[in-house]
């Protein structure tokens, strides 16, 4: 096995036992991106020289004989939406080309303190408003696992890095879907916490009350490590939960699904969404009973029906607030003009791509008089109901299965064209966010076209543990997804495809 | 009939808060290098969020507590959107749905009668940055270039909004007035009008013939108490001409031009409704509990209406005289202090509020400067009750004891005056000297031609000024009589 293949873990516990050192598997991790990089284009900015230097920095800790800590010599990369010290912050846009923070995201600090390796940004839909990583400054990110294809969004670059080898584990922001959907198109795992597990200072907001630090990685344990090292109460953010949170490492260790009761969704037409898709999640219904789970179908009429408007209405108008600030005064790219407000419109026209300008103009027309009192007021109500269908149907379930993404990934440039069907493809994530529950993508393997399967996981709000403790048992027989080869589609064998 | 006139008024108080609202820069502004008290949050650097100053809810509390009202155990902030350069975020932190008082009142004294002022509601928000355009007048026009200075952003407001209750200018300069005394008695914030803590925007408008409320106006930018009543009337009047003539009143805001004395319309000014209030997400609402409530109520001190009642009714003072006294809490409790050292109530009350006030503003001092400390002054009215020394004595001594910073034995040595007063063979001797000094108005008196007393006056004005006020101007009277047989 190739350094690159490791988990976290493993990378992890070979380093500390001096099996290999951190440097060695930075180096082979770069080496990695720089063979894939001109075909995949995930990363916006690499931090090579930074990285190899706090890879000896954690060798010679290690040779001192001094603790490290639990993502030693691990190497990460993060969405460039994140606060990083010194290195560029884009956000995908032309308005921040150049911006340099001052201070990095909490999230950033609490990797680097437990030793992670930060090896540059990734790619993403700019501003996080997308998904299909195409909407970018630096052109859109391809699948690892087909190069003609999206590798969804708006974290596709953080997700793409991760299936191609290049780290272990990549930091992404889940507003509506972003962290599980691009998961699901790459074939790896995914997890948005509940909202407030995760501090969210330094994340370049999208909406307030959605937007959630989210780790993706190759397997279901690395995933409890991240959230282990991530999920922690910050005095930078007075939205982030301020108790102790569980062992989620431990919470793993679940032997099967005996006296949990699973919902299996139903509440769509088979029609409306990728038959392979459909099956995997007949089929994940079985390993959970095959695991003791009770298995009973579910359905969240309400969530489906308004999901996706009571979405877009909620996050348009909170992006609109929120994006306000980049108005080239103190920071960004700034474009004259004969008076301020020439400045702003300038600037905001020229810098802003056309989706994000879309959401803008959208969000800012949702707030005005009127609109506000026909959109934005009802949103709210119908958000309140949406968490009040999910506490009832939690009565009931310990977790739900569901589809996280209605089709399997689209190819590059299809759906571009008409913005209404792409926001469709949210269907399945967007409920969970807005009523700020643990949602999983749990990867399947391949389809025989190499194309990856997955089904989404859904937990009761703060019951993250719990949720890592069930994905973990489903993970043992579903196995962990494999490194990619960019530009080899692999073709399954009979006998081989989709557990 | 007379159209009634209707005004409500805004009241932005600036809270003394050691920090700013949102952020730990400090939230002093004023003589500060431009843009030295800032940092990423109050700049609006992205991905940083606010973290709520509890101070600045304790200070809000307690003037909610201070206008009996309601102090909610749930409180929400939202956004007010809108571009300016001033505004960093291009949105304005501020509690509009839920804010963290309501309903309370404010009474008022006008002309001996009270009248309550009705509180609509008390909220928490932030002061934008301030705008320094390069030109003579420090005005935009003109400008080449404006620069912006962000101390100020952040820093914690307190809005007071009443209802429409005002019927004058005059009750609404008083209104300020007892707005600024309370808020100043609860230590919640200086309220100087002229450097900006306290600032009013006023609603005004008359009543239709029918006696239904009228179209309102706002008018801003009144940087004093006086400004804000000149600027009323002057609205008043503006207001009654275009009635007159028929015409209608447009809701809008005008500016106060304090120079040309008019309102002017600021056009382009927009409405209520293009600020597109809603809620902040990246906050946690604000919860006060009903212990923390109780406990705000418990560390109030007396306002300042419960104050003037009982000076009314414990020292049997005048309205007037209550009125200065309970102005300033300090002052108060100097006059408080100065009557418990021993002092008569109705003559320490005159002595502070007309030579200690006046000796202060002589030497631009505030009474905790002030250098007689009240067991002092009570000693000085002591001795003037008792007719160890006269009025105008006092007053010397007090001057020399406040701008040099004597005792009052040390004054009196100063002064020259004798030690301990005139009285007996001692005071008839000066008496007799002084009669042999005057003949011509000694025979005056002894011819029974002194009809209306202006002459014995004169000579006991001589006495007691040859003995430096050091005798009892009775003893003084009996003497001459004695020797003229008046």
């Amino acid at each position: 096995m190739e350094l690159y293949e490791l988990s976290a873990k493993e990378t992890a516990d070979g380093i500390r036992s001096k099996k290999f050192s951190a440097i060695e598997v930075t180096e082979a991790c770069l080496a990695r991106a720089d063979k894939f990089e001109g075909n995949v284009n995930a990363i916006i900015t690499l931090t090579a020289d930074a990285a190899l230097a706090s890879a000896r920095e954690i060798d010679a800790r290690i040779a001192r004989g001094e603790s490290v800590g639990p993502l030693a010599g691990v190497p990460y990369f993060a969405k460039d939406n994140f606060c990083t010290k010194g290195t560029r912050t884009t956000c995908s846009s032309k308005i921040l080309e150049n911006w340099l923070p001052t201070y990095n995201a909490s999230a950033i600090n609490y990797m680097n303190d437990a030793g992670a390796v930060m090896m540059g940004k990734t790619n993403l839909d700019e501003f996080a408003m997308g998904s299909s990583t195409e909407n970018s400054i630096i052109g859109p990110t391809k699948n690892p696992r087909d190069l003609g294809r999206v590798p969804g969004g708006s974290s596709g670059g953080s997700a793409a890095s991760v299936a191609a080898g290049y780290a272990p584990i990549a930091l992404g922001t889940d507003t509506g879907g972003s962290v599980r959907q691009p998961a699901c198109f790459c074939g790896v795992q995914g997890m948005k916490p509940s909202y407030g597990q995760v501090s969210r200072y330094g994340i370049l907001a999208y909406a307030s009350s959605l937007d959630q630090v989210s780790p993706l990685a190759r397997t279901v344990e690395d995933l409890a490590i991240s959230m282990e090292v991530l999920a922690r109460p910050d005095p930078h953010d007075t939205t982030c939960d301020a108790y102790d949170r569980p062992r989620f490492t431990e919470a793993i260790e679940l032997p099967d699904l005996k006296g949990k009761k699973i919902g299996v969704f139903e509440g769509f037409e088979s029609s409306q969404m990728d038959a392979e898709l459909y099956g995997a999640l007949q089929k994940t219904a079985g390993h959970c009973r095959d695991a003791g789970a009770v298995v009973e179908p579910m359905d969240l009429p309400i969530a489906v029906k308004y999901g996706v408007a009571t979405y877009y209405v909620t996050a348009l108008a909170d992006a609109s607030s929120k994006l306000a600030c980049y108005d080239g005064m103190r920071y960004g790219s700034h474009l004259d003009g004969q008076t301020l407000n020439e400045m702003y419109v300038n600037t905001r026209t020229a810098c802003f791509g056309e989706e994000v300008r879309r959401r803008i103009i959208l969000g800012t027309c949702l707030l005005t008089e009127g609109f506000y009192q026909n959109y934005y007021g009802p949103a709210l109500k119908v958000r309140q109901r949406m968490v009040d269908e999910f506490d009832e149907l939690f009565g009931r379930f310990d977790a739900y299965i569901l589809p996280t993404s209605p089709s399997l990934p689209y190819r590059i440039g299809m759906k571009e064209t008409d913005p209404n069907r792409l926001y469709l493809g949210d269907i399945f994530t967007v409920p969970i966010s807005l009523a700020g529950l643990p949602g999983i993508n749990l990867s399947m393997g391949l389809n025989a076209d190499g194309l990856p399967l997955s089904v989404q996981l859904v937990g009761q709000r703060y019951f993250d543990a719990e949720l890592l403790g069930i994905a973990s048992v489903l993970e043992r027989v579903m196995g962990k997804p494999r490194v990619a080869t960019p530009g080899v589609v692999e073709k399954t064998q009979k006998g081989e495809e989709a557990k | 009939m007379a159209r009634q006139i209707v005004i409500g008024l805004e009241v932005h108080l600036q809270l003394l808060t050691k920090t700013k609202l949102f952020c730990s820069c400090s939230a002093e502004y004023i003589g500060h290098t431009p843009n030295s008290n800032v940092c990423p949050i109050c700049l609006a650097v992205p991905g940083t969020l606010p973290l709520l100053n509890d101070g600045a809810v304790a200070l809000a509390s307690r003037l909610g507590l201070g206008l009996h009202c309601t102090i909610q155990n749930y409180s929400t902030f939202g956004r007010k959107n809108y571009f300016y350069a001033d505004l960093a975020k291009a949105y304005q932190i501020t509690q509009y749905e839920l804010p963290v008082a309501t309903k309370g009142y404010l009474d008022i004294e006008l002309g001996g009668a009270s009248k309550r002022v009705r509180i609509h509601h008390l909220h928490l928000e932030e002061d934008a940055g301030k705008l320094v355009h390069p030109t003579a007048d420090g005005r935009l026009t003109g400008a080449a270039y404006s620069l912006v200075d962000y101390n100020r952003g952040g820093v914690p407001l307190s809005e007071v909004v009443s209802e429409p209750d005002m019927s004058s200018p005059a009750e609404a300069k008083e209104y300020v007035m007892r707005l600024r005394q309370l808020a100043r008695y609860l230590d919640v914030s200086d309220g100087e009008m002229e450097s900006g803590s306290l600032r009013v925007d006023a609603n005004i408008s008359l009543t239709n013939a029918d006696g239904t409320l009228g179209t309102r106006v706002e008018i801003k930018n009144m940087n004093s108490l006086k400004a804000l009543e000149r600027a009323l009337e002057y609205e008043i009047s503006r207001q009654n001409k275009v009635l007159d003539s028929g015409g209608r009143i447009v809701q809008e805001t005008r500016l106060w031009d304090d120079a040309e004395g008019v309102t002017r319309s600021m056009r382009n000014k927009e409405t209520a409704s293009d600020y597109r209030y809603y809620p902040e997400m990246d906050l946690a609402p604000i919860v006060i509990s009903d212990s923390e409530i109780e406990g705000y109520r418990q560390s109030m001190p007396e306002l300042p209406q419960e104050k003037r009642l009982r000076f009314a009714q414990s020292f049997g003072l005048s309205g007037e005289e209550i009125a200065i006294l309970t102005e300033q809490k300090a002052l108060a409790d100097y006059y408080e202090a100065t009557v418990s050292a021993g002092a008569p109530t109705a003559r320490a009350a005159n002595w502070i509020r007309m030579e200690v006030l006046r000796v202060l503003n002589e030497l631009g001092q505030d009474i905790s400067e002030f250098r007689v400390k009240p067991d002092a002054l009570a000693g000085l009215v002591k001795k003037i009750e008792q007719g160890d020394i006269s009025s105008t004595i006092g007053k010397d001594l007090l001057d020399l004891m406040a701008r040099e910073d004597l005792t009052l034995d040390e004054a009196v040595k100063r002064l020259g005056a004798p030690q301990g007063r005139l009285s007996g063979d001692a005071l008839r001797e000066l008496a007799s000297r002084i009669v042999s000094s005057q003949p011509d108005v000694a025979e005056t008196i002894k011819n029974g031609l002194d009809k209306k007393g202006g002459k014995i006056k004169f000579l006991q004005g001589l006495v007691m000024k040859e003995a430096r006020g050091q005798a009892d101007p009775n003893e003084v009277a009996g003497c001459l009589s004695e020797l003229l047989g008046s």
